[in-house]
């Protein structure tokens, strides 16, 4: 999102370096960067490096991981039909958990930028207070809630609105429901921010411009409001797509996502070169939608 | 025993109750939760790339010299060798006595830091990542791992003159086929997979595979999330073994697996609560986890199938990379000992090999047929062997397609 630099921040950046030398300035850059660099490259680039080998690997019969005779039969053993569907449920749970995250998100980001008043850091605590409770504990909660003798289904046998009680856990609802839950504070931040940075008085503009209060919204907020928006779907989109405790738990027995069969073939199947290609893959599928929505919002903030 | 009734209680009590029924204490909750969160595909993977650090319930890296630690003044009639004062245990969550940590630490002055894994998947794959049992010192693998550890130096040869405890066996497990002499492991529990059921829903006396291929209960059944052991009940119910090689008998089982899942509600992860809270009238379920069923609701039965099934067993063992191998030593003939194994089985409803502890058990585990089946039962029953990757892989390959 630095795209959006224009050139007349330029001379600023370069007032500020001359009160020092250049040389003293990148060393000072340098050291300020290294935890993160250090931190990205053993946690993150040295382990994929590690996957990237042992997806060239093979298992043998002793079920040790052997490279002795490095090839690509796992990339190309990974396009099996049978997995079509399990790859095409993770997108539809990932999707519809952003789409949601968003829906739901937006409007609540919006309210407490626009209306919270004092009180806008307490709603943004209220906002992340469920991190302070495990993942895991808050989707055995969600069992609680949801099964078949759950709090959902006894409200509704009690009050006559059915008569046996629905089953809703181990559905597509319920995982949907689960991972949108799970998400949606990773949507409301960005969107909080991108609204609250938005300066008011060009809505303002828009409105003395005759526009309507939709055609503000939909004219000046919502274009402006952009890279929050790409940032919540990305921030939602990418852990939904490798996500399989929420299905494991909440999903039933056609509720098996990409992430699951991975998971399998690492543990029960012991094949860590045939999983890590299948983990490549879907990384490489990741990478390619996130550059295409960051692509796409260059052109909308630009354009 | 109380029946817990869970729809009239607050949304908090369920879930502390939830959690209790879990026995989980603070510490094993956080090791638990730990266990959990590197449950995203990305930390799975730094994991399999077995990078220090990468596993949140390894315990940190200990310096070696260990032994070298003052004896403790309060050390018990302690073996020659003194032993370390700390011991690092990998478990099952709830598998040993309550008390079992507190006894041991007072009678040996060793502090266990006991973790917890919420799978046989994540346990195999700690104490496999650095080829020494990630920096644990004694974990309690499935018998069917121990050809696998043994071959690979997952294992440390034990040393019996510090295990006087073993006398406690019965003859029949002194010689067990997946480890002879018990060289490298000590027998702990064993158990049968068979189904249970709940007979309010289920008025019936149930004794074949079949039931849970039977139409009759169409969403109101599960599986346990076990490859394996899902290949096996279709095996049996097909007069298969459960160990088959051959890919056309692999087949079946497949077919027959595709006809079962429309009927199941789901794949468990808890064959327990899925069956208490009432999610589940009918589960494929472990003998030992029958028992706890029991504790929320008394009237659950279960079945070893009269088509066969599934026997297994767990094993002690000391890691090969163990910081305190001593102390892990002391701690299997600890759990040997007639009253310690007594409580364990007392506690967990899993039978175990010992033949001194076995007056000291309840009752209504060791006269029940279910959990102590007689030897001419026993005899019926079959070990899962471990397969060779190429094998495993047919197995894989088919399970993925199933349940994709």
């Amino acid at each position: 999102m630095t795209a959006s630099a224009t050139p007349a921040d330029q001379p600023g950046v370069s007032a500020l370096g001359n009160t020092r030398g250049p040389i003293a300035d990148r060393v000072a850059a340098g050291i300020f960067l290294l935890p993160g660099v250090v931190w990205l490259v053993v946690l993150f680039l040295l382990p994929l490096g590690i996957m990237a080998v042992i997806s060239l690997g093979a298992v043998d019969p002793g079920g040790h991981v052997t490279l002795t005779s490095p090839s690509l039969d796992n990339y190309g053993q990974a396009f099996r039909p049978e997995y079509l569907p399990a790859f095409i449920r993770s997108l539809y749970y990932a999707g519809a958990a952003t789409v949601l995250s968003l829906a739901i998100g937006y409007p609540v980001a919006y309210w407490i930028s626009r209306h919270g008043g004092r009180r806008k850091i307490l709603l943004l605590i209220l906002v992340m207070l469920p991190f302070w409770t495990s993942w895991l504990i808050r989707t055995y909660a969600w069992m609680i809630i949801l099964r078949d003798n759950g709090i959902v289904n006894s409200l509704l046998v009690d009050t006559g609105v059915i008569d046996d009680p629905i089953p809703i856990l181990n559905t597509d609802f319920a995982v949907i429901l689960g991972m949108t839950y799970g998400f949606l504070p990773y949507a409301i931040l960005p969107l909080f921010v991108s609204i609250d940075r938005l300066d008011e008085s060009l809505v303002q503009a828009g409105r003395d411009l005759y526009a309507s209060g939709r055609g503000a919204f939909l004219h000046v907020t919502l274009p402006l409001t952009m890279p929050g928006i790409v940032a919540a779907a990305l921030l939602t989109f990418i852990p939904a797509l490798g996500d399989f405790v929420t299905p494991d738990l909440l999903g039933g027995t056609d509720t098996t996502t990409i992430a699951k069969l991975i998971q399998v073939i690492f543990t029960s199947g012991r094949d860590w070169p045939y999983g890590s290609a299948l983990g490549f893959l879907l990384m490489a599928v990741t990478i390619a939608g996130t550059l295409l929505a960051l692509r796409s919002l260059r052109r909308e903030v630009i354009g | 025993m109380t029946e817990r009734n869970l729809p009239g209680i607050s949304f908090t009590e369920a879930l502390e109750q939830r959690l209790d029924q879990a026995n989980w204490s603070r510490r094993e909750f956080l090791a638990r939760v730990a266990a959990f969160g590197a449950a995203t595909a990305l930390s799975q993977l730094l994991i399999a790339c077995g990078q220090g650090g990468a596993s949140p319930t390894a315990p940190p890296a200990t310096p070696a010299a260990t032994t070298t630690a003052v004896a403790t003044p309060t050390a018990a009639p302690t073996p020659v060798p003194t032993p370390e004062k700390e011991l690092f245990v990998y478990n099952w969550d709830g598998y040993i006595g309550e008390k079992t940590v507190e006894q041991f630490h007072d009678k040996y002055g060793i502090t266990v830091k006991y973790d917890l894994f919420p799978d046989e998947a994540t346990q195999i794959t700690t104490l496999k990542k650095d080829g020494k049992g990630g920096g644990y010192d004694v974990s309690y693998p499935a018998s069917t791992w121990m050809p696998d550890f043994t071959q690979n130096g997952i294992v440390r040869q034990l040393d019996h003159s510090l295990i006087p405890n073993l006398k406690n066996l019965s003859a029949a497990w002194q010689n067990p086929g997946y480890d002879p002499n018990n060289q490298y492991s000590v027998p702990n529990y064993w158990w049968t997979t068979g189904f249970a059921w709940d007979p309010r829903k289920i008025n019936k006396d149930l004794t074949s595979w079949d039931a849970l291929w039977d139409s009759a209960y169409d969403n109101h059944m599960s599986m346990l999330d076990d490859m394996r052991e899902c290949f096996g009940a279709a095996a049996f119910r097909l007069h298969l073994s459960p160990n088959t090689k051959d890919t056309g008998e692999l087949d079946q089982i497949l077919t027959m697996l595709e006809q079962q899942k429309p009927l199941l509600r789901l794949y468990t992860q808890d064959d327990i609560s899925d069956l208490t809270s009432g999610t589940v009238w009918l589960t494929h379920a472990w003998s030992g986890d029958w028992v706890q069923m029991t504790y929320d609701k008394p009237k659950t039965k279960y079945v070893i199938p009269a088509e066969g099934a599934v026997k297994g067993n767990d094993v002690m063992v000391v890691l090969s990379g163990a910081p305190h191998p001593i102390a892990a030593h002391l701690w299997i003939d600890f759990n040997l000992d007639a009253d310690v194994s007594a409580a364990n089985t007392n506690y967990i409803g899993y039978m175990g090999p010992n033949d001194a502890a076995l007056p000291k058990i309840e009752g209504y585990i060791k006269d029940d047929p279910r959990l102590n089946p007689p030897p001419e039962v026993l005899a019926e029953l079959i070990e899962l062997e471990y397969l060779p990757q190429p094998d495993l892989d047919q197995y894989t390959n088919r399970w993925t397609a199933l349940r994709a």
